[in-house]
């Protein structure tokens, strides 16, 4: 495929064309009224601006194009544990995209906006009864925000308290974010081990918990896609200790009305609505990652507050009380909060179907495959689990991932949690059918006979992709990061081309 | 083989050569992190205390500390590592050496392990890998 | 409404495949257990869901926006929408297995060169959040580069952006100080700035760079680029800002569209997603996220930033949007925005407002108010169906104007404003 900037120019006209107006207005048809030209001084203009000009059908037919280089939940099975690739309904997009809510200026006056605040205050009224927790904010945009704003604001909460608490308890099975955010926020992170049966061990947690921790965060279940047995006995020992409870929400698809974050002993958690609630990945984004802390955390939440007034109006509270302040322009990624916002009210007080049907499909699934692979800690899963190729070798899994696209599904997570040696992380989610889960595991079943049959095959693979096994070491040792205009660059495209240039 | 290279737990190696150490990572270190793509160096001048991170090197999809196997102040660095990472992969011992330091306690040396005795170690250790990993 | 397809018959020979009796045989270990059903509201069917949202969205008034101040109404091609509803763009995640998804790659090669060729840097990732937390990010970046925790900050910054800006530096225990020298990290300034001024950033770049701190340039409003000089070639380290401009509805807000650029030293330190061009096992061109190695998923507590879904899909709609409008439609809408401002602010001059921008500005502008008060010409507007602006104090308001605002609509503003006492 072409890049954008390779084509020939072409005409192309989506708004008025400035001189056109000017030459009709010399010619005295219709007189534009634009007779201002732009009176800057030269050292303010630029000289070129070397994009590509190309008609409308050549840009709907380079992108159509494009995007049939991808694959989706729309186009196939996409376990990619830890994601949740579940349906995205369409629904939802229309909802979004309606008038009153996408042309709507953030800055807009209060009584132009009530049907937004209502809409994002019964969301958070919405979350606060699934989680258990008494408030949300809306504000950060995907759940490593969300994670940021839950440590700035244990750091707040500490610094408020004049305690000086350093640190944070991370499992090893924890999302790499959790240790970042934590770095981002000057704590210094202590990871524990995980024990045989994929829980946090309680004994080398006990060593650790000392009166400088600040925060216990854990991910539940966990990224074993495996219920954390010891939860009350940590969120005691941890709260005796003055330390807080954090959950990383990722996988609470899998908790919805079977049991709440609170009464788990969490004291704040965060929301990825575009795994739980369904709203799409977006090849990467946007997400929203709503933060709900209990009441004692409250007033630290960013501002502004959407508050509900006895006549059913809504306004936006700016008094500052103990807020740690914005983390986001404006008040969240409010297309994504629509979304999520329709997917809770379509399922409504039946929200516990999705996540037992999660946990069905996850467990339908595993039993499937675990005489196949190796089950590394054998219990019973919720709504995803991680096997282990280990038993065929090194690289196993990136090659049965590979092998995987041949026949038509998208991999399951590879590698992670890391304490699992060639890991395959899978979440089936509540919205496959019983038929691809059994095509899924014919799949997989068909590759490990490959593997011992004929290896060779799996090692080559993909073969039926528009491009084969790509070259990661050269990506980094020779980048190539952009396209570089001709004439920018007076012909010296060589040198040009060549941006890393070490100092 | 250098008769005086000696190893850490952690795959440094190091060589004592007119009082400045020069270090590097094993021949086992640099096959179990695969392509090496591209490495952090420290600051000439910067002083280290033993086992402090002093360098990071990343492959595709692994990061690695590298530990300052003795203390002491950074003399030279391997600049050209910058625009050669695969030295290190294709010349572990030799183009691929990383720091010099000028130690500042000798003693540390010798509390390190022989050729012979950390081929031992590695083989002991050899389910003790790195992983590559990838996340969702 | 249920999007499981698992019939009844299916969950019972899965239970028994699995071994289990019932459903609440696997989730017996899912404790404290919740004994009553949660408190929610009836599930919805799509029709009753569509005729409760179409209400919900009608409470809200949209008007002709004479604001910006962070997020700004341009028009957008209507292929726009159309190729990004596509599943193929909209329902896959983060491109792991480059194999699978070189739709998303091979457009988040094109966004980069966008990008840099507007800006005129070398390297831009493949998107952040949002402007304002975009530029925390980069603040981070250089105090993570030179080992500093002093922020400059020019007057001019978008104050919503100042507030996300304390927010981070009071996580990573960074100072904002009122000068420039030795401490100093970076020096931050907006450009247009918050009240539209532009300026040439020369010498602010030099004085960074004497004190050996960086200089990052914020763009809001990044239409302006089509006409304005490069912040690369007046020596900008970094150019960070807000994309919504490029295609993407003002959306109340979000979702926006968070770019970064540096110059090629600070490769290994930008934030976020990067994709490159590399060959397949065939030789072929193709695309792979590259430099992993810098990101929290690798790097973990040693990562300079925790950034892992960013907003490709918003970064796909400005790449069509600027595919489609190209060169010319850009500078067209550059240049229409520019004389719609300039053309609404000398008619509020000969009414008597004062134009308070000392230097040349671009599509905004802040006036004051003859009257000595706002409050009925700000509601004056309102009643007709028009948000005149941003109201900063008593009597100064911020005037915003892009090519959507027609000559009719600036006649129309101008007139209520007239019979205005």
């Amino acid at each position: 495929m072409k890049l954008i900037f390779e084509y020939e120019e072409e005409t192309t006209e989506h708004v008025p064309d400035v001189d056109d107006n000017k030459e009709r207005e010399r010619t005295g048809k219709e007189a534009a009224a634009e007779d201002i030209t732009i009176e800057l001084p030269k050292d303010l203009m630029r000289k070129e601006l070397p994009l590509p000009n190309v008609s409308e059908i050549t840009v709907v037919r380079h992108y159509t194009n494009i995007s049939r280089m991808n694959f989706g939940v729309d186009l196939g099975f996409y376990p990619l544990g830890s994601c949740t690739m579940k349906y995205n309904p369409k629904i939802n997009e229309d909802m979004a995209s309606l008038d009153g809510f996408k042309d709507l200026h953030p800055l807009s006056h209060e009584s132009c906006i009530q049907g937004s605040l209502q809409l994002m205050w019964e969301l958070e009224q919405d979350l606060t009864k699934i989680t258990g927790m008494d408030a949300f904010s809306l504000q950060p945009a995907a759940g490593a925000q969300g994670e940021l704003l839950g440590v700035m604001i244990a750091k707040a909460y500490f610094k408020q308290k004049n305690e000086k608490r350093k640190k944070i308890i991370i499992p090893d099975s924890a999302h790499g974010t959790n240790a970042a955010t934590a770095t981002m926020c000057k704590f210094e992170t202590i990871t524990i081990p995980s024990d045989s049966r994929g829980n946090m061990d309680i004994y080398k947690f006990k060593e650790v918990l000392e009166d400088d921790v600040a925060l216990v965060m854990l991910t539940n279940p966990n990224t074993l896609g495996l219920f954390e047995e010891n939860i009350l006995e940590i969120s005691d020992l941890a709260h005796t200790n003055g330390t807080l409870m954090y959950c990383d929400g990722a996988n609470m698809n899998a908790l919805f009305g079977i049991t709440r974050p609170t009464d788990q002993g969490f004291d704040m958690i965060h929301l990825n609505l575009h795994k739980s609630f369904s709203t799409p990945h977006g090849g990467g984004g946007p997400g929203a990652g709503v933060l709900g802390v209990k009441s004692f955390l409250a007033e630290y939440l960013p501002l502004p507050r959407i508050i509900k007034e006895q006549d059913n109006k809504f306004f936006l509270d700016y008094t500052k009380q103990k807020s740690v302040g914005k983390v986001k322009y404006s008040y969240g990624n409010f297309g994504m909060l629509v979304r999520a916002y329709c997917y809770i009210k379509s399922c409504g007080t039946n929200i516990r179907k999705v996540s037992e049907h999660a946990i069905l499909n996850a467990n339908y699934l595993l039993n499937l495959l675990k005489d196949d692979y190796e089950l590394p800690y054998n219990r019973r899963c919720t709504h995803e689990f991680v096997l282990s190729s280990r038993k065929f070798g090194e690289k196993s899994a990136l090659n049965i991932a590979k092998r995987l696209l041949d026949y038509g599904f998208h991999p399951p997570t590879i590698y992670f949690p890391l304490i699992v040696r060639e890991a395959l992380m899978i979440e089936p989610t509540e919205t496959e059918s019983k038929e691809t889960l059994d095509r899924f595991a014919a799949a997989l079943k068909s590759i490990a006979n490959e593997i011992k049959e004929n290896p060779e095959i799996v090692k080559g693979a993909p073969y039926t992709k528009l491009v084969g096994r790509l070259d990661e070491v050269a990506a980094a040792r020779k980048p190539n990061l952009r396209w570089i205009a001709f004439s920018q660059s007076d012909g010296k495209e060589d040198s040009e081309k060549k941006l890393y240039v070490k100092k | 083989m250098n008769e005086n290279i000696r190893f850490t737990k952690e795959h440094e190696w190091i060589v004592i050569k007119e009082g400045i150490a020069v270090i590097g990572i094993s021949d086992f270190a640099q096959s179990q992190l695969g392509d090496i793509v591209s490495i952090e160096l420290p600051k000439v001048g910067s002083i280290f205390r033993r086992m402090q991170t002093m360098a990071i090197i990343d492959s595709v999809k692994a990061s690695s500390d590298i530990y300052c196997v003795m203390s002491g102040e950074i003399v030279e660095v391997n600049e050209e590592l910058l625009e050669h990472p695969e030295w290190i992969n294709q010349s572990p011992y030799e183009l691929g050496w990383i720091v010099k330091l000028k130690p500042s306690n000798m003693e540390e040396f010798h509390n390190l392990m022989t050729n012979e005795q950390y081929n031992k170690f590695i083989g002991e250790t050899e389910e003790n890998r790195e992983k590559d990993q990838s996340g969702g | 409404m249920n999007y499981s397809p698992i019939t009844e018959n299916d969950k019972e020979e899965m239970l028994k495949r699995i071994g289990v009796r019932s459903i609440n045989d696997l989730i017996m270990d899912l404790k404290p257990s919740l004994n009553e059903k949660l408190d929610l509201s009836k599930p919805m069917s799509e029709l009753e869901l569509v005729e409760h949202l179409r209400k919900l969205s009608q409470k809200n008034k949209i008007m002709k926006y004479f604001i910006g101040a962070g997020a700004y109404n341009h028009y957008i091609p209507s292929a726009v929408n159309h190729l990004l509803m596509r599943g193929e763009f909209l329902t896959g995640y983060t491109p792991y297995q480059a194999e699978m998804n070189q739709g998303t790659l091979h457009t988040m090669y094109e966004f980069q060169s966008f990008i840099c060729l507007l800006t005129g840097m070398d390297i831009a990732n493949a998107s952040l959040y949002e402007g304002s937390s975009a530029l925390a990010e980069a603040v981070l970046l250089c105090s993570s580069y030179n080992g500093r925790n002093c922020i400059f900050i020019k007057d001019g910054l978008n104050p919503q952006y100042l507030e996300v800006l304390k927010t981070y530096c009071e996580g990573a225990d960074l100072k904002i100080v009122n000068e420039i020298d030795n401490n100093t990290a970076c020096v931050i300034v907006q450009n247009p700035d918050f009240y539209g001024s532009i300026e040439n950033l020369q010498y602010v770049a030099e004085q960074a760079h004497k004190v050996g701190a960086l200089f990052i340039t914020c763009v809001v409003e990044p239409t302006s680029l089509a006409i304005l000089e490069p912040p690369g070639n007046y020596g900008a380290d970094i150019v960070v800002g807000e994309g919504q401009s490029f295609g993407i509805p003002v959306n109340f807000g979000g979702p926006y569209l968070g770019f970064m650029a540096v110059k090629s030293f600070l490769l290994k330190k930008i934030p976020g997603r990067i994709c490159g061009m590399t060959t397949d096992s065939k030789g072929n061109k193709g695309f792979v996220l590259t430099f992993q190695a810098r990101e929290q998923h690798i790097r973990r507590e040693r990562a300079t930033s925790n950034i892992t879904t960013n907003v490709a899909l918003m970064a796909i709609a400005s790449t069509i949007y600027l595919a489609l409008m190209g060169r010319k439609g850009l500078i067209n809408v550059a240049k229409l925005s520019y004389s719609r401002a300039h053309l609404l602010q000398n008619k509020l001059k000969s009414i008597g407002f004062e134009a308070l921008n000392k230097k040349p500005f671009y599509n905004e502008f802040y006036m004051k108010a003859p009257s000595g008060s706002l409050e009925n010409i700000s509601s004056n507007l309102l009643k007709n169906g028009i948000l005149g602006g941003l109201d900063l104090d008593e009597d100064k308001i911020l005037i915003c104007c892009t090519e959507l605002n027609t000559v009719q609509d600036i006649e129309s503003y101008v007139s209520i404003l007239k019979e205005t006492k």
